[in-house]
């Protein structure tokens, strides 16, 4: 007689943002993330037997499988397929859009979501590399490098401006053959730009994945009474009545988001947009599934 | 109702800080980071619409707590007959000891307080201020002492407010007889100054006095300016002026006249200066007093030409019958200095000098040795009833009706503060509470 499965709750990001060792944090995330998905969902280049063919002069000697001679009488030689790992290179958004809200800051949940990301890459012997603001990390594989990115991570705060489209052009001009470029940002940035960029990348072969970070407050606009909205950018600001603001915002906002899915499959992006009040594992495994289908 | 501090009022002025307050500070909407303003448009404030209406409230608990605050300052308090009554049944006493007295019991005071004086001028200020800090009762003076002639005067009782009553307590018996030094005297012996010493002896009413010791040869308290020409008719006024016995001066009290105009003897008032010292002023102020000197005076011609005799530290003693300054007074390091413009021939040397004797000395003070007690009838005039309470004052009072009002404006700062809290709290809850909805 078997009881029921154990019922195993996921920390919050609240909880995931207190803890300062990202690798803990990450496979946290990932073991949460990992239970169902057996197959890798990353297909890079291995070192795997591709097909036989026959033995044409010129050939070596050595790719010919002697065993099959012996059973067929024919002189077959074994072909591979080209062996590389895959290349990633994590793009993160260090704008100070990305220190909102003060609770659990996308900057921190992005932090989070990449550091699982690298986690999962390096985990199976594939390079992992990062570009958040002027922390740079060269897409490498082994743990050294996962521990190097872990350590950059954690010391990524939001600040400042952000070149969206100048990063996104200097990791994909880092990757030196077609890989795989994961982006995670509110994509305020210059969006045309950015896109401009993105598209570019996708041109050199790479794999472009988009991950919107978005506030539960931002897409929601919670609020009522009256505000003064400081921009965390620009400093400028505006009073607003939030009650009366709400339905416009709301509706500007949906449309941005709209915009933002709607160019992403475009161009043939994956893309997904994720609120930082859910696990991080939630919108990562999402993701992932659908990457596998 | 009586207030303790009517003064207190004026800080109803206080009122307008919270009116003004509400009425110009700008209310501005809280601060908000935010990511990105792209999507915001600028709409009407609710607030500007609202916020009258929302502080009217607030507006009147700050109001009140001010107007509390000011009312507790006045010092209400609430008085009854039979608070009255019980204020004016009770006795605060404040018993002035002198003569090293034992002031008797008083069970019947609600208050008493012992001061132990050498003279009333020193114990009866010291009682009043501490009457005067007492809580609201019937405020009584007991003078206990031997009560001795002179040593109680109406000076020493003008002190006392009108509104303390005032008691006069015997203690002990003065001695039937009494022998003191009676101090010096200057004589004129055998062409030269002589000094005798006197004994006197109180004996009831009657009082003897007599010489003790030898009369011994002394120097004249006065230095004389004048002519080699005047030099006789001085010393002949000197001699005059000794012959009927003066008392004599301190050692350390000396005088100088100057008999001739100082335009042609500078250094005789070289070093004047004003009058500092007590028994200079008050020597000079007998001189001022002495009516034979004045009638005397005002007959003799030849007033001081100087004019700068009528100004600082000069001060005029006699005037001449054309209005200049006769005879005037300051001081020097050696004692009093008086310039006259009189003739040294003149009846006004003598009359100066006599005066001038008498300033720097006197009687000696006997009253310590009075042997006569002051007459009941005098004691009796002089006492009276104590006043009834009036207004007590707000620090003196033990128990006031303040303390409820206190009570009341921190009930009231309480509500403010919880009303204010409420009002940000329920500006809040429905933020938070999307948010966990959503």
């Amino acid at each position: 007689m078997t009881g029921p499965a154990p019922q195993h709750t996921l920390p919050g990001p609240e909880v995931l943002a207190q803890i300062a060792d990202l690798e803990l944090v990450a496979r946290i995330v990932v073991e949460g993330l990992v239970s169902g998905l057996h197959r890798s969902p990353f297909h890079g280049y291995s070192a795997e037997f591709s097909q036989y063919r026959h033995y044409r002069p010129g050939d070596d000697l050595k790719y010919v499988d002697w065993k099959l001679v012996a059973r067929t009488d024919r002189v077959y030689t074994k072909q591979f397929r080209e062996t590389t790992n895959m290349a990633a290179t994590i793009v993160l958004d260090t704008s100070a859009s990305m220190s909102f809200p003060k609770k659990v800051s996308k900057c921190r949940y992005a932090v989070i979501v990449a550091a699982a990301l690298a986690h999962i890459i390096a985990g199976q012997g594939d390079a992992v590399g990062l570009a958040a603001g002027d922390r740079v990390i060269p897409a490498r594989a082994g743990r050294h490098n996962l521990r190097a990115l872990l350590a950059a991570l954690g010391g990524v705060e939001a600040s400042g401006g952000w070149e969206a489209a100048a990063t996104v052009r200097r990791a994909a001009e880092r990757l030196n053959r077609r890989g795989l470029l994961l982006v995670l940002s509110d994509f305020y940035d210059d969006e045309d730009a950015t896109f401009n960029e993105l598209r570019r990348a996708a041109r050199m072969g790479h794999e472009v994945v988009l991950f919107q970070v978005m506030s539960r407050e931002e897409v929601e606009f919670p609020y009522r009474r009256d505000l003064e909205f400081s921009d965390l950018e620009t400093g400028r600001s505006i009073a607003v009545n939030a009650g009366l603001a709400r339905r416009d915002y709301t509706d500007a906002v949906t449309a941005f988001l709209e915009r933002c899915r709607r160019r992403a499959g475009a161009e043939g992006f994956q893309y997904s947009l994720i609120v930082t009040d859910t696990f991080p594992g939630r919108g990562l495994r999402n993701f992932l599934l659908a990457r596998r289908r | 109702m009586i207030w303790l501090n009517p003064a207190a009022w004026i800080g109803l002025i206080a009122l307008a800080g919270p009116i003004v307050i509400h009425i110009l500070v700008q209310r501005r909407a809280e601060r908000l980071p935010f990511p990105s303003l792209r999507f915001l448009r600028r709409t009407r404030l609710a607030s500007i619409r609202r916020h009258v209406l929302d502080d009217v409230l607030l507006l009147a608990l700050r109001a009140a707590i001010v107007a509390l605050a000011v009312t507790a300052f006045a010092g209400p308090l609430i008085v009854t007959a039979r608070q009255r009554q019980a204020w004016n049944a009770r006795v605060v006493q404040a018993i002035v000891v002198v003569d090293g007295a034992q002031p008797a019991r008083q069970p019947s005071a609600f208050l008493s307080q012992t001061f132990e004086a050498p003279s009333l001028s020193d114990g009866i200020p010291r009682a009043v201020a501490w009457l005067d800090a007492s809580p609201p009762a019937r405020h009584e003076l007991v003078i206990v002492g031997l009560l001795a002639l002179g040593s109680v005067t109406a000076d020493d009782l003008s002190a006392v407010p009108p509104a303390i009553g005032i008691r006069f307590e015997r203690s002990g018996s003065l001695p039937r007889e009494r022998s003191v030094a009676g101090g010096r005297v200057l004589g004129w012996q055998r062409d030269a100054v002589a000094l005798t010493a006197q004994t006197v002896a109180l004996n009831d009413a009657s009082t003897r006095v007599r010489e003790a010791g030898a009369t011994e040869p002394a120097g004249f308290p006065i230095d004389i300016v004048c002519s080699t020409d005047a030099r006789p008719i001085v010393d002949a006024a000197i001699a005059a002026t000794l012959s009927q016995r003066v008392w004599a001066p301190a050692a350390n009290r000396r005088g100088r006249l100057v008999l001739v105009e100082p335009s042609l003897d500078p250094s005789a008032i070289a070093d004047v200066g004003p009058i500092v010292q007590p028994w200079e002023a008050d020597g000079v102020a007998s001189m001022v007093r002495d009516r034979e000197l004045q009638t005397t005076g005002s007959q003799v011609p030849g007033g001081l030409r100087d004019t700068r005799f009528t100004l600082a530290p000069w001060r005029l003693l006699l005037s001449a019958p054309d209005g200049r300054p006769l005879a005037v007074a300051a001081a020097s390091k050696t004692g009093l200095v008086v310039v006259t413009g009189a003739e040294p021939l003149s009846s006004v040397t003598p009359q100066l000098l006599r005066a001038m004797i008498n300033a720097l000395g006197g009687p000696p003070e006997l009253r310590a040795a009075e042997v006569l007690p002051i007459p009941d009838a005098q004691l009796r005039a002089w006492s009276r009833p104590s006043s009834p309470v009036e207004a007590p004052r707000v620090d003196r009072v033990e128990r006031d009706d303040r303390r409820g009002l206190w009570v009341l404006g921190l009930a009231l700062l309480a509500l403010e503060t919880w009303v204010r809290r409420s009002r940000a709290a329920g500006a809040e809850a429905p933020h938070e509470e999307d948010v966990r909805v959503a």
